[in-house]
């Protein structure tokens, strides 16, 4: 052992071949430039969005008009920013992670189906030009929710272009969550049961799961939107004997489920970070992967909380029963979250930040998701900033500190070089602030009396505004840093080598980034994703560094320290 | 040690620092803001208002709880479970405890248990039919709020003799057994319990009387109800909650001057001290005002407009009306605002008027988008104006000069 | 069970037909969702008029639909016939029972096609129908294009005992397409 030279850090046995630009521009069925596909246009939509976030906060730091001329011109920016981060940003942004981490956590070569993989992702950029379009054509102004008749008898064309947007999408997301479906239940690898399957890989299940049954309802819901706009149809036009409810209902079956899609994956990618980042077996793996799929299904039945200010009163109440309820599985999560750090050797990497960040954030969005839940208090703040607060508590908090770990986690797989630390730290500190002071004071702004979606408000709330606006900069900075140290290290990061964070799921058995068919051989999956803490999981890990060569930086730490080598 | 390496081991306490630092910047601005507003709700101004206040209380104090539950382990971890520089061992191997999950699932379901039964007992409360309503009608258009009350004439102010009346208004209290008044603002007194039934003209709008706490959508096709009881007097503010198009944020009550003087615009709640300065301030001298309409046509459209009968408010300037809309066109001066003639083709401003009410987008004023509903003469309609009501209307717009 | 049906693919080809089999079992199960808003669509429609259809207005007639029903219940087992001929090798047979499963398919769509068409406009009774009857009409038309093309491949030799997972799906559509039509129907002409 003592006579053998070490290779230099991140020298790998077998160096992959590293993929040109031109390459991830063109048609590829290899999941992995899919899955960075999807990750390059989720991102070019959260630049987008996170524009139009910045341009309400501008106008919202008076009371009065001043950025904008009017109020259509705002509502078009609050609808396209949210249309754009719900199903051009978050949604596709998990296509990514699932796309590339899917396959290579089951050992295998690729996704169920290559061909259809790449047509989903590619009818998502020309659906993002279709709803930016809108603009030029007379823009939507109906939010998105677009409830009739707004929607349907008063906003512009942009309107047409959003819905035919949104249906490309949700199929788009049907072909997608078939494909992950497909592959979970028919690829694992032998010696892999649903139960020895990594977290991620059932957070992405129990997604698949609610897309493919959600995703049809919206699918109805925009071809009789699109027929009452276009063919003269009156479904959702009381004139013509139509129901404005229909759409609220219809409409809400789905995207009440679509809040879970776009949390479940978080979930997972939390459950990956924190146990490998805290070197510690992930405690209570059955409750957590039972309750994603408790979650989604759960999660069929609350859609019409949405509704408690418009719902017959006497049908709120059911509706309250299911909301409660689906606290308990959610809220295990959390505390079995909790009980993996505890005891464990937390390592301060930027996905651990993130992924504690998370934790304490999402704890608040859990909490006022309870309080909404409750009739009477739901009536006071319904359609104010308390909901607006509220939903992006769970859904920045949540999935946007999910996918920020997931980045600092995965980077180093897919490019073959390491994140910078110091920048990563610096992302989270100035995004943690950011995000608690752009979000928690409009709690108070929503009970204090302020809707919204409202361009002029009543001048006593223009303190707190000044306030949110100011950390909403703020966030919008952070999200500069993130980008620099991306770009920056895909020239000059560290080598990252196969298993920079001497993790045990499948995907850090290969080389970084993985050869065009993932594996050299068929890799042999460890009985037990997170068996962490044993000899033969370190013995397992030290086989891959030996096979592949050394990675940065815990194992550079673990070479030089001599007790480590004689512990093992 | 290279350098390198101390930069790899130092890393953990690096970000140690940062957490600490974090941790403390949230609590010392979280205090901060609590100074921007000593408040978390507006005043208590109904009966429901106490019981959702104290239903919020009970769930703040749980999840306040929770949170702090949550956010120690957090931090107790944090600092006690971080890895030492250069230990790259491994945790315990724990996978579980069955017991200890048992129990974090058992005590969330309870606590929502509870909640859920102390939530369904205000909702019942709040909701309760209450004797003696008064009962209000409502309507929400873009971009205005209207409320009518009926009044019989046993409420009529003292010495009003049905034979004194005009007989179009004799005929009208025959078939219906009252005349309804109108009004931009929605009175009420201490203690008297309301009822609104709420219709809308075009889109979803949603009442919402934030230190009333309550709230409802307006469903077109649909008449929805809402219920309160104020306990204090004063001016409320109304607002729209459900996003109805371009003027949705200016659906909501203004504030002129707040000075000494307040001018309260638009859609206000305002609560009496008690039925005799309900009766003095707005039911007599309103359902004088329809007892006895104006002879002449143009005070008789001033009373009109003023009354919130028709949504022009919000949108417009009048300075007359004191009205300070930017939605649509100035009203002060289009009486005489003849250059518009020729550009629509009307042969006087009588014409000009009458037409741009009745047909708003052939009309359009360049710079402003087609918001303005049309004003329809068939009852059956939607914006329903009868014709009557027009001619008086475009009488006081005429005497509207620069 | 699916290794004893096919004994001569290999691992890769075997992954491929599990998971193509997996995958549309999958779409179909999914798909059929969007049928079953439409159902739900026009159950709450129908809650808010006193009677169904609305008062005034004439619910069309249930002869020619049913007929079509039938044909294509009947063009259904052909397709299941054909398939199964054609796993035993006979393409003569596997063709002459498909050409009868289009046939009938195509008469379903004209007779639904002629509904959609007579079916006199009143308000949500008639745009229900007509969005109902036309969402499922463009699926028989485009997976009854898609039997055709797979019959054209059929006679120019392609399938074999180890492919014919392209005549398997056109198959599993077909059904897709009956089962929908019977949900639509019992809503449409009989509840």
């Amino acid at each position: 052992m003592a006579t053998i030279i070490a290779p230099p850090i991140g020298a790998q046995a077998q160096a992959p071949r590293r993929l040109h630009i031109s390459e991830y521009l063109r048609w590829s069925v290899d999941h992995k430039v899919i899955g960075v596909q999807y990750a390059v246009t989720s991102l070019f939509f959260f630049i987008v969005g996170g524009i139009l976030a910045m341009l309400i906060r501008a106008e919202l730091l008076t009371p009065q008009l001043d950025l904008v001329q009017n109020g259509q011109q705002y509502n078009t920016l609050f609808t396209m920013h949210g249309t754009v981060m719900i199903f051009l940003f978050i949604i596709p942004m998990w296509g990514a992670f699932g796309n590339y981490f899917v396959p290579l956590m089951l050992g295998a070569k690729d996704m169920a189906f290559p061909w259809l993989n790449a047509l989903a992702f590619w009818m998502i950029p020309p659906a993002g030009i279709l709803l930016l379009l809108g603009w030029l054509i007379g823009a939507p102004e109906a939010g998105w929710t677009s409830y009739p008749p707004l929607s349907s008898l008063f906003s512009g064309d942009g309107q047409t272009m959003w819905i035919m947007s949104l249906h490309l999408l949700g199929i788009s997301s049907i072909l997608g969550a078939i494909n992950f479906i497909v592959t979970i239940k028919n690829m694992r690898p032998i010696g892999m049961g649903y139960f020895q399957m990594p977290l991620f890989v059932w957070a992405v299940l129990a997604q698949a799961i609610t897309i493919v049954m959600a995703t049809p309802f919206l699918a109805g819901a925009l071809t009789l939107l699109l027929l009452d706009r276009i063919a003269g149809t009156a479904f959702f036009n009381p004139a013509g004997g139509g129901d404005v409810l229909l759409w609220q209902n219809i409409f809400w079956f789905y995207s009440h489920p679509a809040v879970y899609i776009m949390i479940l994956p978080g979930f997972g990618v939390l459950s990956e970070v924190l146990s490998v980042h805290s070197r510690k077996p992930i405690f209570g793996y059955r409750a957590i992967a039972l309750s994603s799929l408790a979650i989604a299904l759960v999660g069929f039945t609350v859609w019409a909380h949405h509704m408690f200010v418009s719902l017959t009163p006497e049908l709120r109440i059911p509706f309250m029963i299911t909301s409660m309820i689906i606290a308990v599985p959610t809220g295990i999560k959390v505390f079995s979250w909790l009980g993996t750090l505890w005891g464990g050797k937390l390592h301060f990497t930027p996905a651990m930040l993130f992924a504690l960040g998370f934790l304490s954030m999402f704890v608040i969005g859990g909490i006022s998701g309870v309080m909404l839940a409750a009739v009477p208090f739901d009536v006071q703040v319904h359609d104010t900033y308390f909901v607006v607060s509220h939903l992006h508590f769970v859904l920045f908090g949540g999935s946007v500190f999910a996918v920020y770990a997931g980045i600092y986690h995965w980077f180093p797989k897919v490019t073959g070089r390491m994140l910078n630390d110091r920048l990563g730290q610096v992302h989270f500190v100035l995004t943690y602030l950011g995000f608690f002071f752009t979000f928690f004071p409009q709690h108070l702004l929503g009970m204090l009396g302020m809707p919204r979606r409202v361009s002029v408000y009543a001048p006593e709330f223009q303190g707190l505004n000044v306030v949110v606006s100011v950390a909403a900069f703020l966030l919008g900075i952070s999200v500069l840093v993130l980008f620099y140290n991306i770009l920056r290290s895909l020239r000059e990061g560290r080598a990252a080598g196969p298993n920079p964070w001497r993790a045990l799921t499948m995907e850090w058995t290969t080389t970084s980034p993985p050869p065009p068919h993932n594996f050299h051989g068929d890799p042999v999956p460890f009985d037990d994703p997170y068996g962490y803490g044993t000899e033969a999981s370190a013995a397992y890990i030290d086989a891959i560094e030996r096979r592949f060569g050394p990675s940065a930086p815990l194992s550079t730490e673990r070479r030089n320290m001599p007790a480590a080598q004689g512990g093992d | 040690m290279n350098v390198s390496e101390r930069k790899t081991n130092g890393r953990n306490s690096n970000a140690l620092l940062w957490i600490v630092l974090a941790g403390l910047a949230i609590i010392g601005g979280g205090f901060l803001i609590s100074l921007l507003t000593p408040y978390l709700f507006p005043a208590q101004g109904s009966t429901q208002a106490q019981q959702v206040d104290n239903l919020f209380r009970f769930m703040l104090v749980i999840g306040g709880a929770i949170f702090l539950l949550v956010q120690g382990v957090l931090a107790f971890s944090v600092i006690r479970f971080r890895a030492k520089p250069g230990d790259v061992s491994d945790g315990a191997a724990i996978h579980g405890n069955t017991t200890l999950e048992f129990v974090w699932t058992a005590i969330p379901a309870v606590i929502v248990l509870v909640i859920t039964i102390y939530a369904y007992q205000v909702w019942q409360t709040t909701r309760a039919v209450q004797p003696n309503e008064q009962v209000v009608g409502t309507v929400g258009a873009r971009f205005a709020w209207s409320f009518s009350t009926n009044v019989t004439p046993d409420q009529f102010p003292a010495g009003v003799e049905l034979s004194q009346l005009d007989p179009a208004v004799q005929a009208d209290i025959e078939e219906d057994g009252y005349i309804t008044i109108t009004s931009p603002q929605l009175h009420t007194y201490v203690g008297q319990p309301v009822q609104l039934q709420m219709v809308t003209q075009d889109v979803l709008h949603s009442f919402w009387v934030p230190a009333m706490r309550v709230k409802q959508d307006l469903l077109p096709g649909r008449t929805t109800d809402i219920r309160f009881t104020p306990v204090e007097a004063g001016m409320y503010r109304i607002v729209c909650a459900e996003l109805c198009g371009s003027g949705h944020g200016n659906m909501a009550g203004t504030l002129v001057t707040t000075d000494d003087n307040p001018v309260y615009q638009g859609a206000w709640l305002n609560v009496h001290a008690d039925e005799a300065a309900f009766r003095r301030e707005f039911l007599e001298p309103e359902t004088l005002a329809v007892l006895f309409p104006p002879e002449d046509p143009a005070a008789r459209g001033r009373q009109l407009l003023a009354s919130g009968a028709y949504p022009c408010n919000t949108c417009h300037v009048l300075s007359d009306l004191g009205w300070t809309g930017n939605l649509g066109p100035s009203l002060d001066g289009v009486g005489t605002r003849t250059q518009r003639l020729s550009q629509t083709g009307q042969p006087d401003m009588e014409a000009y008027i009458r037409n741009s009410i009745r047909r708003p987008t052939d009309f359009l004023v360049p710079g402003f988008g087609p918001l303005m509903p049309q004003f329809n003469p068939e009852p059956d309609q939607p914006n329903y104006m009868p014709e009557d009501h027009l001619n008086a209307i475009v009488a006081y717009l005429l005497t509207q000069t620069e | 069970m699916q290794h004893a049906m096919e004994p001569n693919l290999t691992p890769q080809e075997l992954q491929k037909l599990r998971n193509n089999r997996t995958g549309l079992l999958i779409f179909q199960l999914s798909w059929i969702l969007v049928f079953v808003c439409l159902i739900v669509v026009n159950l709450q429609v129908r809650g808010n008029f006193p009677s169904w259809p609305p008062p005034g207005v004439e619910r069309v007639g249930i002869l020619l639909p049913a007929a079509g029903t039938l044909a294509l219940i009947v063009s259904s087992f052909f397709a299941h016939r054909g398939f199964a001929a054609l796993k035993d090798g006979d393409t003569a047979a596997f063709m002459a029972r498909w050409r009868v499963t289009l046939a009938l398919g195509v008469l379903f769509v004209l007779a639904m096609a002629y509904e959609w068409l007579i079916v006199p406009a009143s308000g949500q009774y008639s745009q229900l129908f007509r969005v109902m009857v036309a969402f499922h009409g463009v699926h028989a038309v485009v997976i009854g294009m898609f039997l055709w093309r797979t019959l054209r491949f059929a006679g120019a030799g392609i399938y074999n005992a180890r492919n014919t997972w392209a005549v398997e799906a056109g198959v599993k559509l077909w059904d897709f397409v009956m089962v929908a039509w019977l949900l639509f129907f019992a809503v449409l002409y009989v509840i």
